[in-house]
């Protein structure tokens, strides 16, 4: 038996509020993986500066 | 330890204890007990999730790694922030709203009972394993370094675990949790402006991660793409990923502690702070290591760094066979001395030409210690009839314990401890957790009154400290249990993974099919374990996909009816 009640489209009680800064989730996720290519290149040029 | 260490080392962690104790109070509620009523700050629970993953062993080895291995070991924490925004954008919001305790509740309110069962019960085998190293393996490290009795340490930090924990419920442990990440940080600060403040007169900050840098010791990124290495950009961030979406999405003990999110905004903060702190804390650790190796470049260390071998090494029986090697030793290391002074120089010169001829001297000596180490190494192996030694958990405490003053060593070993002590408590939450709401609740006893399952949530977390002291006295027999309990770790993570993977992303399957997929899925893992050479970080990729693959492939073939809407 399939419980759809519980599949990501379920719709509940508890709000899913807007983030305290760029607005939405999505920005803020755009956000980290900005970040985590920041520090990527940055460890990248790291290396190659002081090897 | 000085009497100043004492005292700062008792204070910590008595203040961690009462503040705990103070903290935990009103948790009178199952739901208060196990989800602290729902009313945890985002900062709180990321302090939580961050202290809960770093425990004691990881922050010993990680320093040594530094040492050792340079900082390539960052690379493993690549695929950490893509998981986080993967689980934030999904699981989070699920999990929320369904009202679950448990991650693996929601596998039955989507699939069926067997399905929860058999993912709770793939929860307890691994974190019940990996409890008591949590405990005994910073026990042992202590033990060798201080001379105290591990069974002592152990059982002490079980003590002082199960006080608050019983008590507090996870309120407690999450509170405690943010004082002890607190004391990390402030502990690796203070050590790291030691090691520089330590350096000889004449070196430099700069001239020190310079010197790192040259003998390779900052090589933090490796683009080539090689599965039989286990750090590379490529492992980190699909293997990573992989990883950190199997611990941090299904494993109850860090998906309990964005569940005590006062609203899901907060939950959502909590891990993409995480995200954001993880990558910079984890270089910073590796960065202290390679400090202390630039350190000990102009301080001589000890042939190894286990107390215990050198002692042996040092015994009349052995000392004929020793005396050659720390000669050569002593001779490896002047000459490395000189050099490294000599690249220093050659960079102030801008000398490129002396650069490399002192960079090549630097790497002969390098090659002659890392060969007598290799030889003294063998004796204590031969001695002991065993066929590995590795000393890299006690090159930091060594550091620590010959060269830092009164007071900061007392803080370092409460880091220590405190390190050991928030993995430990959230480890024993959680399996306390499951046992009540997955197993006795669901399959024992179904409806008795709240207070009952409040208790039996306090007895089943004093069972599982007491529990994780005890295995922690006898881990010492089980060989190299810390690596074994890794692997163990990675067998099971991908199938957990996948289970959840079909359970949000796909409609159609059913519990059967994730049931048998979970089943095929820890097959694959174990014949990719036993029969092939590829490394524990691809084990959750290759584990998840069979899952997924086998859940699909079953319900294409057995399609199941959907209920007619009204």
């Amino acid at each position: 038996m399939i419980n759809s009640t519980f599949m990501p489209t379920h719709r509940a009680e508890m709000p899913d509020e807007p983030p305290p800064i760029l607005g939405s989730w999505s920005r803020i996720y755009v956000l980290v993986l900005v970040y985590l290519a920041l520090l990527i290149a940055l460890s990248y040029g790291f290396t190659r500066y002081f090897s | 330890m000085r009497p100043l260490d004492w005292v700062v080392l008792s204070g910590t962690l008595a203040f961690i204890v009462l503040y705990g104790l103070y903290k935990g109070r009103g948790s009178n509620t199952i739901s208060k007990y196990l989800l602290a009523g729902k009313t945890m700050p985002w900062y709180a629970m990321a302090l939580s999730i961050m202290a809960t993953q770093a425990s004691a062993i990881t922050f010993i080895s990680t320093t040594g790694q530094g040492y050792v291995d340079g900082m390539r070991f960052v690379q493993f924490y690549f695929g950490l922030p893509i998981a986080m925004i993967v689980i934030s954008s999904t699981s989070v919001r699920l999990f929320h709203r369904a009202n679950v305790y448990t991650a693996y509740e929601y596998l039955e309110k989507r699939f069926d009972a067997k399905t929860r069962t058999l993912a709770s019960i793939v929860f307890l085998m691994q974190r019940g394993l990996s409890v008591g190293v949590s405990l005994y393996a910073p026990a042992i490290v202590l033990s060798v370094i201080l001379g105290w009795p591990d069974r002592l340490t152990t059982l002490g930090m079980g003590v002082l675990i199960t006080i608050y924990t019983v008590t507090g419920g996870i309120k407690a442990v999450t509170w405690t949790d943010v004082q002890q990440m607190l004391i990390i940080f402030a502990g690796l600060f203070v050590a790291f402006f030691m090691i520089i403040h330590l350096l000889p007169p004449g070196i430099s900050f700069t001239d020190a991660v310079y010197l790192a840098g040259a003998i390779g010791k900052l090589k933090a990124v490796d683009a080539k793409f090689d599965l039989a290495n286990r750090y590379n950009l490529w492992s980190g961030l699909i293997g990573g990923t992989f990883l950190a979406l199997s611990y941090f999405g299904c494993d109850q003990s860090q998906v309990q502690r964005y569940l005590t999110g006062k609203s899901i905004a907060q939950s959502k903060l909590s891990l993409l702070f995480t995200a954001m702190a993880k990558i910079p804390m984890q270089f910073f650790i590796l960065f202290v290591g390679a400090m202390v190796f630039v350190f000990f470049i102009f301080v001589r260390p000890p042939l190894l760094f286990q107390p215990i071998a050198m002692r042996d090494l040092e015994s009349s029986q052995v000392q004929p066979r020793y005396a050659p090697i720390s000669a050569q030793f002593d001779r490896a290391f002047d000459e490395r001395r000189e050099a490294a002074l000599g690249l220093v120089d050659a960079r102030r010169a801008h000398d490129g030409g002396r650069r490399a001829q002192w960079l090549g001297q630097y790497r002969q000596a390098q090659a002659r210690i890392n060969q007598a180490r290799a030889e003294g190494a063998g004796v204590v192996q031969q001695i002991h009839g065993e066929k590995e030694f590795n000393d890299t958990n006690y090159i930091f405490l060594s550091f620590v314990t010959r060269y830092l003053p009164a007071g900061v060593v007392g803080l370092v070993i409460a880091v220590i401890f405190a390190a050991a002590m928030s993995s430990s408590s959230g480890e024993v939450n959680s399996l306390a957790t499951v046992t009540v709401i997955d197993i006795y609740r669901r399959h024992i006893r179904q409806d008795a009154p709240d207070r009952h399952y409040l208790w039996a949530s306090r007895v089943s977390t004093a069972f599982w400290a007491a529990y994780a002291v005890f295995f922690a006295q006898y881990a010492k027999n089980l060989g190299s249990l810390v690596e074994a309990v890794n692997v163990v770790g990675s067998l099971f993570y991908g199938t957990l993974l996948g289970v959840f993977v079909l359970a949000f992303a796909f409609r159609r399957v059913t519990g059967t099919a994730a049931f048998i997929g979970m089943l095929a899925g820890e097959s694959a893992i174990l014949a990719t374990a036993l029969f092939t050479r590829i490394t524990f970080l691809w084990f959750n990729v290759i584990g998840c996909a069979v899952v997924i693959v086998t859940g699909l492939l079953i319900s294409w073939l057995r399609p199941v009816r959907q209920p007619v809407a009204a």
